[in-house]
Parts: structure tokens; sequence; C-alpha cells
């Protein structure tokens, strides 16, 4: 395969496999390296690609497994991936900052979730793949997919109801 | 939609159960619906995961590039038209001489001079090589001695 035609059945994957990556890893140099690698990675083995009929999922599998990879290797080293996603704080209007602000709070409450967790729901809130697809990429069973996106998904909107009636208490 | 079936929905959604078709379609009547307040934190969720998933990578993808063969390649070329134009310079220039170069003497008299003075030092050291050729009678006596030339 050359690069050109390669390059053209990647493109498509690379912006999900950045965004799965970005989820467990957190920091934004960490992902874009990691997605670099995978393509890397990818590319020597562009010969065998030709023989997976789904290329996306392949790509997501190896993404996934790379970053957990990266993770385990980063907490052996007692090392942490720090992330300098600093936005710039233009002033902007009141109310897009309290939006900007729950989706704030919500990355937050991602990045605390078991990594099987964020993946799952990366994969389905996000990225909006059907459940045939998240089993080929993660290689777990249907039914665990389905109790980790259900934790995933409570967990954020009980965050999310605990912060907003924070000091109304309501017994 | 009716708010009934809204709430049957988020409950499937909570539990994981729902499809994709499901799930877009209470998306979709989130964002044109206003809800209770005790169904704004899905609200949140999906604005969460449809800004979430506009993200695109900043950086380009880098592939270990195949130019490198080609830089190689064309520098090999450079090095090659230089020295085969740098040979053909060389090889050129004895045919440029000029008469200068030859020693050609202008003056009629000193050329005499110097051509007699070349010519006296070609046939001293013709003289010079011809006394040893003295041995070569020796030679001839001696055959003389076994072949009878009578």
């Amino acid at each position: 395969m050359r690069q050109q035609a390669f390059l053209e059945k990647i493109n498509p994957v690379k912006d999900k496999m950045y965004r799965l990556a970005l989820r467990l890893l957190i920091s934004k140099e960490a992902a874009e390296d990691a997605t670099q690698e995978v393509i890397y990675k990818l590319w020597a083995r562009k010969d065998k690609l030709k023989d997976y009929t789904n290329v996306e999922a392949f790509a997501m599998t190896t993404t996934k497994n790379y970053c957990l990879d990266e993770l385990k290797a980063k907490k052996n080293n007692n090392l942490r991936i720090v992330h300098q996603n600093y936005e710039n704080n233009s002033i902007s209007l009141q109310t897009e900052l309290e939006v900007k602000d729950e989706m704030l709070w919500i990355n937050q409450i991602l990045n605390e979730l078991p990594e099987q967790q964020k993946i799952v729901f990366q994969l389905r809130d996000i990225e909006q793949l059907e459940f045939e697809e998240i089993i080929e990429i993660t290689k777990m069973k249907s039914t665990a997919i389905r109790v980790a996106l259900s934790r995933a998904r409570k967990k954020i909107r009980e965050s999310l109801t605990n912060k907003h009636n924070y000091g109304i208490t309501k017994d | 939609m009716e708010l009934q079936k809204i709430r049957e929905l988020l409950e499937k959604y909570d539990a994981g159960e729902t499809s994709l078709a499901e799930e877009n379609a209470l998306r979709e009547y989130f964002q044109k619906n206003e809800v209770p307040a005790d169904l704004k934190s899905y609200g949140l969720l999906f604005s969460f995961s449809e800004k979430n998933k506009t993200q695109k990578m900043q950086r380009e993808v880098e592939l270990p590039s195949q130019a490198k063969g080609n830089k190689y390649l064309w520098t090999a070329i450079a090095a090659s038209i230089i020295v085969i134009v740098g040979l053909f310079f060389f090889q050129n220039k004895p045919m440029e001489m000029n008469h200068s170069d030859l020693g050609t003497v202008q003056d009629k008299e000193e050329a005499l001079q110097k051509s007699m003075e070349a010519l006296k030092m070609v046939s001293e050291l013709m003289n010079e090589g011809k006394e040893d050729l003295i041995y070569l009678k020796e030679f001839n006596n001696t055959k003389d001695k076994f072949i009878k030339t009578e």
C-alpha cells in the first residue's frame, strides 16, 4: 500500500483515535504522541492491514491497547502524565462560561472513572458506535459493556445532580 | 414525543440498553425542548458528548518519509553531474595551449642560437652513447671466428 492510500484510509479514523487517546491519557500532548505512534505502528504493518476488513476497529483497538500500556508503564514508574491543556479563557457571555464550566466538570468526572468505563463511554456516547463495533474494539462481552456504560452514565449524572443541588439540601 | 415516553427511554439509557437510534432521538429531543429540572443532567451529558465529538487532532500526522530515499538519489545525481563536468573541463585544458606555453622565441638570432644549442646537446648525448657501442666490436670479432663470410 502506498503512503497516499494509507493516509486516505487512516485520516477518517485519526481524530477518533486521538479522542480515545485523549480520554485515556488526558494530556493533549500525550494523546497526540500516542496517535502518531499508533499510526506509525499501523504503517509498519500496512501489508497485514489489508486482511482486516474493518481497519477502523483495528486502529481503535491498537490505540486503546497502546494507551493502556502507556498508563501502566507510567504507573509502574510512579509517574503521572501531567496535562497542560490550558484553555484560553477569553471573555465570553456568562451563560457560555457556565456551559463551559459544566463541560469541564463532566470531563473531570470522566477522568476519575475506571479505564474500561472511560473507553466504553467514549466509544458509545461520544463516537456513537454500535455495540458490535465496541465489542470488536474492546474485546469485552456485550453484557460487560452495557454494565460499564450504565455505571459511567449514572456516575456522571449523579455528580452533576449533586453539584447542582449543593447548598440547597433537600431532605 | 411525549415526556412520559422520554422518561422511559432515559431509564433504558441509564441501564445502557438503548439503541443508537433511540439515543439520537433523545439527543434531538433535548436539543429542541425545554425539559423539567430533574432531567437537566441528561441534557448536559448529551451536549457534552456532542461537543466532544468535534474535537480534532491539531498535529499533522507524519509518516516515515519515502522522500528519504529520493533525497539521497538527488544528491547522488548532483554529485555525478559535478564529477562529470569537472572531468570534462580538466581534460580539455591541455588542448587550449598558447604559443608562449611552447617556449617559442620570437627573436631570430636568439632562435638560431637556441636551436644550435639544442642540436649540439643532442649530438653530444648521441656521441656519449656511441662510445658504449665499442663493446659491440668485440662481439663482431668473436662472431667472425666462427662464421666465415667470405
